[in-house]
């Protein structure tokens, strides 16, 4: 288990996510490589309040004004200011010292104050173990110790995610940003969310 | 029309009915021992004391991992791990030290308690000023904690307001003075005692009217998209019937009806077991509407 910051102090790294909504094609890969590597037990089975497959990315579809059909892929944004580790009474969320958002499983009583905290409610309960589970999950977060990317990253087709150290002004994601038009969600939120909306060049 | 992105909180966090109860309960033990230092009745310490038992019980068996929570307390200790930003936590501690003094409180009520020596000091100490105060201060705190325990769910947007503590202590306080009035109902109270209450909650009812009305109007004009959700849901949706039927028919207009004619045509036992029954009613329905409405705030509308 990577370092758990105390209160004041600041992570080494800011790991992100970037989703280039300009370039997915709303083909749901990272949605499913989500749950299969990480919780493939629930591969078969529904998130009932999502009424969806049970991932770390939430899929929301919708229609623009135009009847243009659109996705918003949404999952934890490691808020640099995180609501739910603010409000979790046991400590058992935590931000480690790659700026990411945790959970210790030890301290979890399933009290659902993350779940409630989240402003973009994208934690749910795993059915058997009642965790409140999100990204990033135990395999991924394995895959990125071994210094690979992320299951989603990995299985995206055209391209559109990444993941990398926002304070690393040559990693990938630093350059994107630089370059392309981008935007966070609940900007107005506080949470200082490290979930980046690529939206053109 | 319905956003794309609409979730109640109820259908994934799960905080429904049994919470509404501990707030009922905690609602009832908290301001119940404000009440205490004025009516200073076995009667009502036991009630606080059961709403205290029932309400943690109620609240620790809906927790998801209930059987993990020794190791979690464990391993916080060890790890010197105490996230005093929680109002969750603040809110355990606050009830714990509250259901300890009030255990003190009943067994200076309970006689054969009494007789036995090295308890007599219980006795002496709940009669202490001091300790009714700190006693009445830490109730208040502990209804105050279990409105910002919403507050703080910055996902739900209904919740982010100030108003809910403030509509928590104002029904936590017509809940006591229900149960005051049931006392006397069952003749544990003198009658002054009561219609003392009576006038009080007259008082009370109108002013959580207005905040009832003020907390929807507050959502529903100047709310996000997600707090106008919920107030919708309370005001004309799937929970109006909880609103208007429930929480203002039954808990407020009802109550304010039998304290009009208790105050100005008769005092009458029947009318105000049902005038209380009806408050206690409102009570957790106001708390159950508002758990039940939330809803988060659309990532696309
Ligand atoms: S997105 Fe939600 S779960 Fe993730 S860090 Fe922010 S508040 Fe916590
Ligand atoms: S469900 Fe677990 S992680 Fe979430 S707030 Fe409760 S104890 Fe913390
Ligand atoms: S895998 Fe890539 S293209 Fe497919 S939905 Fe996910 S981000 Fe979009």
């Amino acid at each position: 288990m990577s370092t758990r910051l105390r209160k004041g102090q600041a992570p080494t790294k800011r790991m992100a996510h970037v989703w280039d909504a300009s370039k997915c094609i709303a083909c749901g890969a990272c949605v499913l490589s989500c749950t299969s590597t990480n919780n493939p037990d629930m591969m078969t089975r529904e998130e009932k309040g999502w009424h969806s497959v049970a991932s770390n990315i939430r899929r929301i579809d919708s229609v623009t004004a135009q009847g243009r059909p659109e996705v918003l892929l949404v999952q934890c944004q490691h808020c640099e200011d995180a609501p739910c580790l603010a409000t979790c009474p046991f400590g058992a969320t935590y931000m480690d010292d790659n700026g990411m958002i945790r959970l210790d499983p030890r301290m979890c009583a399933g009290c659902s104050y993350c779940v409630t905290s989240c402003p973009y409610n994208v934690r749910w309960f795993h059915p058997d173990s009642k965790l409140p589970k999100k990204c990033m999950g135990d395999t991924c977060l394995e895959l990125v110790a071994d210094g690979l990317q992320p299951a989603c990253v990995q299985a995206c087709p055209a391209g559109a995610r990444d993941y990398g150290d926002l304070n690393d002004p040559d990693s990938s994601v630093s350059v994107t940003l630089r370059t392309k038009r981008s935007r966070r969600l609940l900007e107005n939120a506080g949470t200082e969310p490290k979930y980046f909306v690529v939206e053109g060049s | 029309m319905a956003p794309a992105d609409l979730h109640f909180q109820v259908d994934i966090a799960h905080w429904g009915w049994s919470i509404a109860w501990f707030l009922w309960f905690v609602g009832i033990a908290g301001m119940g021992s404000v009440a205490y230092y004025f009516v200073r009745k076995a009667a009502l310490s036991y009630v606080i004391f059961g709403s205290l038992a029932i309400g943690l019980v109620l609240v620790v068996s809906h927790l998801g991992r209930w059987w993990n929570l020794p190791r979690t307390l464990w391993t916080m200790v060890t790890n010197g791990i105490f996230n005093y930003s929680s109002w969750m936590i603040i809110g355990i501690v606050l009830l714990s030290v509250h259901l300890l003094l009030t255990v003190i409180l009943v067994a200076s009520h309970v006689r054969w308690l009494q007789r036995i020596g090295w308890l007599k000091w219980t006795g002496s100490l709940a009669k202490a000023s001091a300790y009714l105060i700190v006693y009445a201060f830490l109730g208040f705190m502990a209804t105050v904690y279990s409105g910002f325990l919403l507050t703080q769910a910055s996902g739900i947007p209904l919740w982010n307001t100030s108003l809910i503590p403030v509509l928590w202590v104002v029904s936590g306080s017509i809940a006591a003075i229900a149960v005051i009035e049931l006392m006397y109902v069952f003749g544990l109270i003198e009658s002054s005692v009561s219609t003392l209450a009576v006038r009080l909650g007259l008082g009370l009812d109108a002013i959580k009217l207005l905040a009832v009305l003020g907390f929807l109007h507050v959502a529903l004009a100047y709310g996000s998209a997600g707090a106008r959700i919920g107030a919708t849901a309370m005001a004309s949706g799937e929970y109006a019937l909880m609103t208007w039927g429930g929480v203002i028919g039954i808990g407020i207009l009802v109550p304010i009806a039998i304290g009009l004619y208790t105050v100005l045509v008769k005092k009458s036992k029947p009318l105000l077991a049902i005038s209380s029954i009806a408050a206690l009613a409102g009570v957790f329905f106001l708390r159950a509407v508002v758990l039940l409405a939330g809803a988060w705030e659309p990532l696309v509308l």
